[in-house]
C-alpha cells in the first residue's frame, strides 16, 4: 500500500532524471524531429506514385501516406513498448547505476513501470509529430475515434511492454543477445502491416510466413488503430484484434513478470547486477 | 557535529588501551547468522552438457556470524577479496546469500528485502553508481524522490547534507566534473538521504584530503551518537581510523570471520608483548649494557645526539619498565623520553593472515 501510494512521486522521479538526462544533450530532440519531418516529406512524395493504383481489397490503404504515417507512429510507440524496459535496465547497467536504484526501497514492478515511463512520453510525442506533420503539411484526414484508437495503442503497448519485461530478464542474465529485441524488431516493421497490408504475405510469401504475423500483437494493434483511424469503425467492428490483444496481455502479463524477479533473484545470487 | 580526537599513530599510548567497548544501546540491530556465500559459476551445468571447461564456483563467505548493536560503529577489516563487500551487499539487500541470515531491526534481508533496504543507507567504493551528466543535487532529488521523500523535505534535506559534507560549491556542478573525493562525499550523502537507522560504509574516507577525512570521521562519530543513533558497518583499510572509530572490529580473512572484539582486546589477545623506547643522557652504553643486559628481551642500543637510545620489549603487566627506569637512575642516567609501541591492527591482522 505504502509503495503503491508513492507509484506516482517515483514514476515522476525517472521522468524527470530521464528529461534532464535528455536535455543535457541539446541537439538531439532537434534532430530527431527535424528527421520526422523529413521522413513524412519522403513519404508523401512516395505516396504520389500510387494514385489512383489502389486495390479496392485494401480499404486501409486508400491513402497510402496515411496508412505509413499511422503505422510508423504507432510502430514507434509499439518499440517503445518492447525495447524501453530492456534498454534502460542494460543503461542502468553499463552506467553502473542499476544497484543504487535496487539500493532504495522500490519494488521490481515500480522499476519496470518508471524506467520506461520517459521513453513512452517521447514516443508519445514523436508518433503526434508523424500524425501531426502529415495532417499540417500534407493534408491527411484521419476519421473515427481518437480515444479507441488510443485504447488499442495502450492495450497493445501493454502486450508489447510484456515482452520488453522479458528482453529486460535476458539483459539482465546474458547482458548482451537478446532474441526478443531481434524478433520484434525486425518482425514488427515487416510482418504487422506498417509498409504494406498483411494479406500481400499470404498471396506473395504463403501462408508460413504470414501466419507469423499472427502472433505479433502489433499486427492487432496496427489493424485496430487503422480500422478506426481511417475507416471510421466502432467498437463493435473491431472486437476480433481487441479480444485478441486481451487474451496475449492476460498470458504474458503474470508470466513475463515471474520471469524478471527470477531473472533478479539469479543476477543477486551470481553477484551480476552491475556487471554488462 | 561532535569534534574527534585526533588519530592514534601507529605508536598508540599506552593509556589508549584502557578504554572501554561501547556497544551501542544494547539493542541488537544487525544480525549475521551463519551466512555463506558461494558464487555460482554462471550457466554451469550448459557449459558441463557441453563439455566446456568452468572455473570452480568462487566461496566468497563462510558460516559468518556476528551482531552489531544500536549506535555501535562495527569495523570490518580485512584484505582485499577477503569477503567485506560480498558481506556488506548481502546485508544491503544487493546479494543474495547461498546459506544463513541477515536480518536488520528483525526483518529478513531476503524475505523483506523492501523494508531492509528501508532501514539501510549504503556508501559503497563505487564511482560509477551516479548519474555523470546530472548535477550533484539532481542526483540526490533522484534518489531522495525513490526513498520517498517529497519536493520541500527533499530539497531541505539535500541543503542540510550538502552543508554538512561540504559539497556546497559542487550542488550545481554535473557528477562528472567532481573531484574524486566529492564523488566519494556525495556516495556518503546519498546514504544519508533517508536518514537510515543503519549505515553501510565501505571506505567513505578513500581519496579524501586529511582534513576533509577527519571531518568525515567526526561525522560519523557524530551519526553513531544522535539521536536516535545510527548503527554503523564500517570497511576500511585505514586501519589506524578503524581503530579511532570502532568499539569492535571483525577480521575477515578468505570469507571467514577470525576474531572479534575490540580493537583494544584484539592487539592485547594477539601479542601482549610492547617495545619500550628509552631516550637517556648522562649515561654511557658500556654503563647501560652493564645494568641493564641480560634482564631485558630484545634489548637494543643505539646513539644518538648525546644519547643513548635503548630498547626493550615487555609484557604489558610486568615490572620491567620500572625496572629499567630505577637502574638507568641508579647508574646516574636522566630519562628524556619513554615510548611505547604496541602491536596495531595491522600486526593482528598479518598475524591472521600469516595463520590461514
Amino acid at each position: 500500500m505504502h509503495s503503491l501510494k508513492l507509484l506516482p512521486r517515483r514514476i515522476y522521479a525517472f521522468v524527470v532524471r530521464d528529461f534532464r538526462l535528455f536535455v543535457s544533450y541539446r541537439m538531439l530532440f532537434f534532430i530527431r524531429v527535424v528527421s520526422i519531418l523529413g521522413v513524412v516529406t519522403t513519404l508523401f512524395f512516395i505516396s504520389k506514385i500510387f494514385v489512383g493504383f489502389t486495390d479496392a481489397r485494401f480499404s486501409q490503404w486508400r491513402d497510402p501516406l496515411a496508412a505509413w504515417l499511422t503505422g510508423l507512429a504507432v510502430l514507434n510507440y509499439f518499440m517503445t513498448g518492447f525495447s524501453s524496459l530492456a534498454s534502460a535496465i542494460r543503461q542502468e547497467q553499463v552506467q553502473g547505476t542499476l544497484e543504487s536504484v535496487l539500493l532504495t526501497p522500490i519494488n521490481l514492478p515500480t522499476i519496470i513501470v518508471a524506467s520506461s515511463a520517459w521513453d513512452f512520453v517521447q514516443a508519445t510525442l514523436f508518433a503526434f509529430l508523424y500524425l501531426f506533420f502529415g495532417w499540417f503539411f500534407f493534408n491527411v484526414h484521419y476519421a473515427g475515434s481518437f480515444l479507441l484508437a488510443l485504447v488499442f495503442l495502450i492495450l497493445t503497448t501493454l502486450v508489447l511492454a510484456c515482452l520488453g519485461i522479458l528482453s529486460a530478464s535476458f539483459a539482465m542474465v546474458f547482458k548482451r543477445g537478446d532474441p526478443f529485441g531481434v524478433f520484434l524488431g525486425t518482425g514488427s516493421a515487416l510482418f504487422s502491416g506498417v509498409f504494406f497490408p498483411t494479406q500481400l504475405l499470404t498471396e506473395y510469401a504463403g501462408s508460413g510466413l504470414s501466419s507469423v504475423s499472427k502472433v505479433l500483437p502489433a499486427t492487432y494493434g496496427l489493424d485496430g488503430i487503422r480500422r478506426v483511424l481511417l475507416e471510421g469503425r466502432g467498437f463493435a467492428e473491431v472486437t476480433e484484434p481487441f479480444v485478441t490483444l486481451l487474451i496475449m496481455l492476460g498470458l504474458l502479463l503474470p508470466f513475463s513478470l515471474w520471469v524478471f524477479s527470477r531473472a533478479v533473484r539469479r543476477a543477486k545470487r551470481e553477484g551480476s547486477l552491475i556487471q554488462y | 557535529m561532535q569534534p574527534s580526537a585526533p588519530l592514534n599513530s601507529d605508536r598508540d599510548s599506552v593509556l589508549a588501551s584502557n578504554a572501554p567497548i561501547a556497544l551501542g544501546s544494547g539493542e541488537r540491530t544487525l544480525s549475521i547468522s551463519h551466512l555463506s556465500k558461494t558464487y555460482p559459476v554462471p550457466f554451469a551445468r550448459s557449459k558441463a552438457i557441453l563439455r566446456r571447461k568452468t572455473k570452480a564456483p568462487v566461496e566468497a563467505l563462510r558460516d559468518v556470524s556476528f551482531d552489531v548493536y544500536r549506535g555501535e560503529i562495527f569495523g570490518l577489516i580485512g584484505r582485499n577479496g577477503a569477503g567485506k563487500t560480498t558481506l556488506t551487499k548481502i546485508v544491503a539487500t544487493l546479494v543474495q546469500p547461498t546459506r544463513g541470515t541477515v536480518t536488520v531491526n528483525g526483518f529478513d534481508s531476503v524475505h523483506d528485502d523492501e523494508r531492509v533496504r528501508m532501514q539501510v543507507g549504503l556508501s559503497g567504493a563505487e564511482e560509477r553508481s551516479f548519474y555523470w551528466r546530472l548535477t550533484s543535487e539532481q542526483n540526490l532529488v533522484f534518489f531522495a524522490r525513490l526513498y520517498g521523500l517529497g519536493g520541500r523535505v527533499a530539497k531541505q534535506r539535500i541543503a542540510a547534507l550538502f552543508t554538512q559534507l561540504e559539497l556546497e560549491e559542487v550542488v550545481r556542478k554535473r557528477f562528472g566534473e567532481l573531484s574524486t573525493g566529492n564523488k566519494q562525499r556525495l556516495a556518503v550523502a546519498r546514504a544519508l538521504l533517508p536518514n537510515p537507522p543503519v549505515l553501510l560504509l565501505d571506505e567513505p574516507t578513500r581519496s579524501l584530503d586529511p582534513l576533509a577525512a577527519l571531518r568525515m570521521r567526526e561525522l560519523i562519530k557524530a551519526l553513531a551518537q544522535q539521536d536516535p543513533p545510527a548503527t554503523i558497518l564500517f570497511t576500511s583499510h585505514n586501519l589506524a581510523e578503524v581503530e579511532t572509530l570502532c568499539s569492535r572490529v571483525a577480521i575477515i580473512s578468505a570469507g571467514e570471520i577470525r576474531a572479534v572484539d575490540s580493537p583494544t582486546t584484539l592487539r592485547s589477545i594477539n601479542s601482549d608483548a610492547e617495545v619500550i623506547r628509552l631516550t637517556v643522557s648522562g649515561l654511557l652504553r658500556e654503563q647501560a649494557e652493564a645494568v641493564l643486559n641480560s634482564q631485558f628481551e630484545h634489548l637494543q642500543f643505539a646513539h644518538g645526539e648525546q644519547v643513548e637510545l635503548i630498547s626493550f620489549t615487555r609484557r604489558s603487566a610486568d615490572d620491567r619498565l620500572d625496572e629499567a627506569l630505577r637502574k638507568v637512575h641508579q647508574a646516574g642516567g636522566t630519562i628524556l623520553n619513554v615510548e611505547s609501541e604496541r602491536p596495531t591492527l595491522l600486526d593482528v591482522l598479518e598475524s591472521y593472515e600469516a595463520q590461514k
